[in-house]
């Protein structure tokens, strides 16, 4: 029984947190979870990427679980799956299995269509880059660099090729269609252009929530999110410096 | 140029929504919640330009105003619609956050130029801890109990 309940309040803890759901919120929602179920002595630990938990058996011993969460990417869907799952336990609505049912099911809500999130970011694109100062032509390159980047990262992520190549790979590409575009454009701002278009990709949430994380006392939560922003960030920068070294080579083989 | 501000910022209020849906979509938020999201995303970046251009603040001071009634908004949404406040944090903070900043700050490091590289990462630094700020702010706000 406190095997199985065990079980369940790990994984729906896990399920916040590699959809994207803050440490505090997740370590909150266990600890709810645990209290509904009954389980005895709970305490547990949570990092950004990894869980710590352990709770009294009913013969006496202890029951202990790990886990590790690598970052996947963001479902918010799953998170808010979650916690309505956690507020109906609460009030007493569902059971041990009804829980776990539920749990399968948000763990296993359908992802946006490829098409969707190329379209998302698409318009995203387009949208940062007249949010940033940029006039139509921007917008129109910023919308199509947002294409290429997204189908990049789709292609390249289904290979599971490493997250810091794809980033250099997907900066290098925009930064080479925004400055062959501004061949034919003169009046293109390639900056904001390629900002546009990057902003997508760029790490501010995970700078801001590391902040965040900081301001709650959860300081190594904090610093695994700021290096994560610092590494990515690094990452965008040089695929882009490497954009203008390549177009600069280019330029001076071509004209 | 300020005859022209009201209109102007509605179309960076509508952009804005549109924005911060796009970013919804990419975070998989279910769809009944785009619209919220989009709102509270909005409200948060036609309170910065408005702090940047008529009260003529800096960017930080602007952000930290500006994250004050995006997570109010965010805040009433998500009492509302009984979802995590999460949902339309994530995707509302997203026009106010520095990313061009952080992505500047990677440049000029690498393109070795120092002066710019500390000026932009010290105002990156300084957004983003405003921007964490006033969220913790209104967030740390205790919620009045329905049944006391």
């Amino acid at each position: 029984m406190t095997d199985r309940a065990m079980e369940l309040i790990v994984c729906a803890g896990q399920t916040l947190l590699e959809n994207g759901g803050e440490v505090f919120r997740a370590q909150q929602t266990m600890e709810i979870m645990a209290r509904s179920l009954g389980v005895e002595g709970f305490h547990v630990y949570v990092l950004t990427n990894g869980i710590f938990a352990s709770a009294r058996g009913q013969d006496g011993g202890s029951v202990n679980l790990v886990r590790h969460v690598p970052l996947t990417s963001v479902h918010l869907g799953r998170v808010e799956a979650v916690n309505e799952l956690s507020r109906e336990l609460a009030g007493g609505q569902l059971d041990l299995d009804g829980a776990q049912q539920r749990l399968a099911r948000a763990r296993a809500l359908e992802e946006t269509s490829p098409g969707a999130e190329r379209l998302a970011c698409m318009t995203g694109s387009a949208c940062f880059a007249f949010l940033f100062g940029g006039t139509l032509p921007e917008v129109l390159v910023a919308a199509a660099a947002g294409l290429a980047e997204s189908l990049l990262c789709q292609q390249f992520g289904k290979r599971r090729i490493n997250r810091i190549f794809t980033d250099i790979v997907a900066a290098f590409l925009t930064t080479m269609l925004a400055l062959c575009a501004s061949r034919v454009l003169p009046a293109l701002d390639v900056n904001t252009t390629t900002i546009g278009a990057l902003m997508v990709l760029t790490p501010g949430v995970s700078l801001t929530m590391g902040i965040r994380d900081i301001l709650n006392a959860d300081y190594l939560s904090g610093a695994i999110r700021l290096l994560d922003a610092v590494l990515i960030a690094g990452s965008l920068a040089c695929g882009v410096v490497l954009g203008w070294l390549a177009a600069r080579g280019l330029g001076v083989l071509l004209w | 140029m300020v005859d022209t501000f009201p209109m102007d910022a509605a179309i960076q209020f509508l952009v804005a929504i549109v924005a911060t849906i796009s970013f919804g979509v990419t975070f998989r938020v279910p769809a009944r919640h785009y619209l919220p999201c989009g709102l509270t995303g909005a409200v948060g970046w036609l309170v910065y330009i408005v702090c940047l251009q008529v009260f003529a603040m800096s960017a930080p001071v602007a952000t930290l105003v500006a994250a004050l009634p995006l997570t109010a908004c965010a805040r009433f949404f998500a009492v509302r619609h009984k979802a995590p406040i999460t949902l339309f944090l994530l995707c509302g903070i997203f026009p106010l956050v520095p990313g061009a900043g952080i992505y500047y700050t990677a440049y000029y490091f690498l393109r070795n130029d120092r002066a710019l590289f500390v000026n932009r990462g010290v105002e990156t630094l300084k957004i983003a801890v405003a921007l964490a700020l006033g969220i913790t702010l209104v967030c740390s706000i205790p919620r009045k109990r329905p049944h006391p």
